[in-house]
C-alpha cells in the first residue's frame, strides 16, 4: 500500500507540473501573438525585422 | 499553419502521456513481487523512463542550437537553443522527480550522492535550469547568447556520461533494461508495449513543446523590434 501511495502522489506531482507547463505554454504563446498583431498592425513592422542581434552579427 | 502543427503535436502528445499513465496502472503486469521493495511504485518506470528520453532529445536539440548560434550565428539556431533549454528542464524535472519518489519507495532514500547516474542526470537538469532562468534575467545581445551557447555546448559532454553511467559504474540506479546489448534486459511484451507507447508519447510532446517554445521566441522577438520602432517613433 505504502508503494501505491508513493506512485499516487508522484502521477498526481507529473499530471500537474505537464499540464500547468503545457497551459501556460500555449497561453503565451495567444497572447503574444494578439499583441504582437496589434502593434505591428499599427506600425507596419515586418516579420523579417524579427531577430535583431543576429540581424547585426550578419551585417 | 506551423503554429497550429506544433498545437496538434502537443495534443497527440498529451493524450498519449496520460494513455501510458492509465495503462502503466491498469494494464501492464506487475512484476515479481520478491524482486522489489515497492512493486507497485515500480510502475513509475513507464513515464520515468520515457521522460528521460525526451529530455536527452531536448538536450542533443540544445546542444544543435547551441552549435549553431555559436559558430553559425543562426537566428533559428538560438531559437533552438531556448527551446531544448526549457525543454530539457522541464523533462529533466519530470523525471528527477519520479526518481526521487520511486526512490524513497524502493531505497529508503529519494537522493544517493555516490550514485554517478543520479548525479550526472541532476547536473543536467541544473544546467538547463541555469540557461532558462540566466536567459530571463540577462539583457538579450551577442555576449549573453554566447555565454549561454558555450555552457549548451560543453553541458553536452554529460549527455553520453550519462548513457553509460549504470554501464560502468552501476552503484544504485538499476542498469539498462533495453538496449543492453546482453541478456540482461528483462521487459515482458506487454511491459514493452507500454513502455512504447509511452516513448512515441512523450517524443511527440517534447517535439510539440520545442516548436511551440520556439514560436514564442520568435514572437517575442518582433515584439521587441516593434517596440523599439515605437520607442524611436518610427
Amino acid at each position: 500500500m505504502e508503494g501505491m501511495t508513493y506512485l499516487t502522489v508522484a502521477y498526481l506531482g507529473m499530471i500537474a507540473g505537464i499540464a500547468i507547463w503545457t497551459w501556460t505554454v500555449v497561453n503565451r504563446s495567444k497572447a503574444i501573438e494578439a499583441r504582437l498583431e496589434a502593434v505591428e498592425a499599427s506600425i507596419g513592422v515586418v516579420a523579417s525585422d524579427a531577430d535583431a542581434v543576429a540581424k547585426e552579427q550578419a551585417e | 499553419m506551423a503554429g497550429r502543427s506544433a498545437e496538434a503535436l502537443l495534443g497527440a502528445g498529451f493524450l498519449g502521456v496520460m494513455t501510458t499513465l492509465y495503462l502503466g496502472f491498469q494494464w501492464a503486469p506487475s512484476v515479481a513481487i520478491d524482486a522489489f521493495e515497492s512493486p507497485a511504485a515500480q510502475r513509475i518506470f513507464y513515464w520515468h523512463v520515457p521522460a528521460a528520453w525526451a529530455a536527452f532529445i531536448a538536450f542533443a536539440v540544445l546542444f544543435a542550437g547551441s552549435a549553431m548560434w555559436f559558430f553559425k550565428r543562426s537566428p533559428l539556431g538560438w531559437r533552438l537553443h531556448v527551446a531544448g533549454a526549457e525543454a530539457g528542464l522541464a523533462c529533466g524535472l519530470i523525471t528527477v522527480w519520479s526518481g526521487c519518489v520511486w526512490g524513497a519507495a524502493e531505497w529508503g532514500t529519494p537522493w544517493d550522492w555516490t550514485d554517478v547516474r543520479l548525479n550526472t542526470f541532476g547536473l543536467l537538469t541544473l544546467l538547463a535550469l541555469f540557461l532558462v532562468l540566466g536567459r530571463q534575467s540577462q539583457p538579450d545581445g551577442v555576449e549573453t547568447r554566447d555565454t549561454f551557447s558555450t555552457f549548451g555546448l560543453y553541458g553536452f559532454v554529460l549527455v553520453p556520461f550519462t548513457y553509460i553511467a549504470t554501464r560502468v559504474w552501476e552503484i544504485r540506479h538499476p542498469g539498462p533494461v533495453i538496449g543492453a546489448g546482453d541478456d540482461g534486459g528483462s521487459l515482458s511484451g506487454d511491459m514493452a508495449i507500454v513502455l512504447l507507447i509511452g516513448a512515441v508519447s512523450f517524443t511527440l510532446f517534447i517535439i510539440g513543446h520545442i516548436l511551440m517554445s520556439m514560436r514564442i521566441t520568435g514572437l517575442e522577438q518582433r515584439l521587441e523590434q516593434a517596440q523599439k520602432h515605437l520607442d524611436v517613433g518610427e
